[in-house]
């Protein structure tokens, strides 16, 4: 009992140091990535920052001044956008519920049986005229999150 | 905990100020009606949702006067347990607890302080009203009620929010906040009804002082936010000594105005006299909602202007 206690408390507290604002260099790299591989485009994020963690890229809303902002003791800032995997960049779930529904291409509709499917077994094959990379799972209408495509096979990275 | 056999002795106490105190009581048998906030923020075509919903068997609709707001039948449908509730599509809360953020009138590019925000029904209805994009901090006392705080926000894709866990009458300064929530901990009277599982606050045994503590949180809150601009306080009880009696006190410690504010549900004005005690006259613009009249949870609201 205790012990989830403690482990949860560890989840929450990892960003209790401000996290670093990130250069409109980078900013535009990251936001390159989803205009190149959903079609998004960068003006989605207008009056949005990213800062970065370890591994992640974070969306919050672009404050009128930063310092008296990071004067606070912060348990989370923002939204998690994107994660940094070895050389890649590799979109969340969250941030493609959020702003998945804007995409134009790397969309694999599925029914709602497929779906399932999916969720249960994390992965099934899956023959489409898509690149190979991260793919934006869609049924319905409704944004799922972010999958892979590669090798034939459909890879989830559905929360 | 109170039995509702024993409402009526209970809320003798306000049998003055309640409207129609004996439909008061009968109201408490009923089940309370059940709500959501559609989350435009995600969602891009309401039909999705009141389509999905409907075709698991319940009832929607709008309800009046309070966009994004809608109504399901019955009552006892388990929202929580839906698709639409997993992929942040809807947010389930009591209509009255919305009006203390339409006072707020949030507003893209203010920075704003949701004082105790934990689990997020308000901070999560700032984000959707201002459009994710305006600054809110949104901070909680408890840290297990913030974790529920931050998976609401995940849930809802705000990226417009930062999370903080102070006690409130510690926030430090330092922030020129335009506007400032203070949805206090309180008695939850207004909560009370039939099979209600929660518990009266202020019954409780050891009970704290909460006058004390809401106090304290609004005075805090008046001296974090900038000249000129707006605190909004609101508890969910009935109970004098934890509304007007605390607005009473800001009015008396500061140079502050009470600003007259509109709502889309019936409600009274504050009280400005309480046994025997006289308050600011002003308070009559600090704003009752009794759960017989609006079909709700009771609440106060009050709508604070910081003058000097
Ligand atoms: C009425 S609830 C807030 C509900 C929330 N605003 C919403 O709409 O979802 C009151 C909250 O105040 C928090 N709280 C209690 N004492 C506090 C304090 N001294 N400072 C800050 N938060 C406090 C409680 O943990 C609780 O989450």
């Amino acid at each position: 009992m205790v012990k989830r206690k403690k482990a949860r408390r560890k989840k929450i507290h990892q960003q209790a140091v401000w996290p670093r604002v990130v250069s409109l260099e980078e900013r535009d790299k990251v936001l390159s990535f989803w205009e190149e591989r959903f079609g998004i485009p960068k003006t989605a994020f207008d009056g949005y920052v990213l800062l970065s963690t370890s591994k992640n890229y974070w969306l919050f809303v672009e404050p009128p001044d930063f310092k008296p902002l990071q004067g606070l003791r912060v348990q989370t800032v923002g939204l998690l956008f994107t994660r940094r995997v070895s050389r890649f960049l590799k979109p969340t779930s969250t941030a493609l519920q959020r702003f998945g529904s804007l995409a134009t291409k790397n969309i694999v509709e599925l029914s709602p049986a497929e779906l399932d499917r999916l969720r249960r077994q994390r992965k099934m094959s899956y023959q489409a005229d898509l690149s190979e990379g991260y793919v934006i799972i869609k049924c319905a209408g409704k944004v799922w999150g972010c999958g892979l495509y590669v090798s034939g096979r459909l890879i989830s990275f559905l929360p | 905990m109170v039995t509702l056999t024993e409402a009526p002795r209970y809320f003798s106490r306000y049998r003055r100020i309640i409207p129609d105190f004996s439909d008061f009581l009968a109201h408490l048998r009923q089940d309370l009606p059940l709500y959501f906030r559609l989350n435009n923020l995600k969602c891009p075509d309401p039909s999705l949702v009141i389509e999905g919903l409907e075709r698991q068997g319940v009832k929607i609709r709008p309800v009046e006067h309070m966009p994004l707001f809608y109504r399901v039948e019955p009552r006892d449908f388990p929202l929580g347990n839906t698709e639409e509730y997993y992929l942040g599509y809807i947010y389930p809360m009591t209509l009255n607890s919305a009006l203390p953020v339409l006072a707020l009138d949030p507003k893209p590019g203010e920075q704003i302080l949701d004082l105790c925000a934990a689990p997020g029904s308000k901070t999560t209805q700032i984000a959707q009203l201002t459009g994710d994009k305006a600054v809110i901090v949104a901070n909680d006392r408890r840290l297990d009620r913030l974790t529920a705080l931050v998976a609401n926000l995940k849930r809802l894709g705000v990226a417009s929010a930062l999370t903080t866990v102070y006690r409130g009458e510690e926030f430090p300064f330092g922030i020129p906040f335009d506007k400032v929530l203070v949805d206090a901990p309180c008695s939850g009277e207004g909560r009370y009804r039939q099979g209600y599982e929660g518990e009266l606050l202020y019954q409780k045994e050891g009970h704290t002082n909460l006058p004390a503590i809401q106090k304290g949180l609004l005075l805090r809150a008046f001296d974090l936010v900038k000249v000129g601009g707006v605190v909004v306080y609101s508890t969910c009880t009935i109970n004098p000594d934890e509304n007007e009696l605390v607005v009473d006190y800001l009015l008396r410690k500061r140079q502050a105005k009470i600003v007259a504010q509109q709502y889309p549900q019936k409600h009274h004005e504050g009280l400005t006299e309480w046994e025997g005690k006289i308050l600011h006259p002003d308070l009559r613009y600090t704003a009752r909602f009794f759960p017989h009249e609006t079909e709700s949870v009771g609440f106060f609201v009050a709508k604070i202007q910081r003058l000097v």
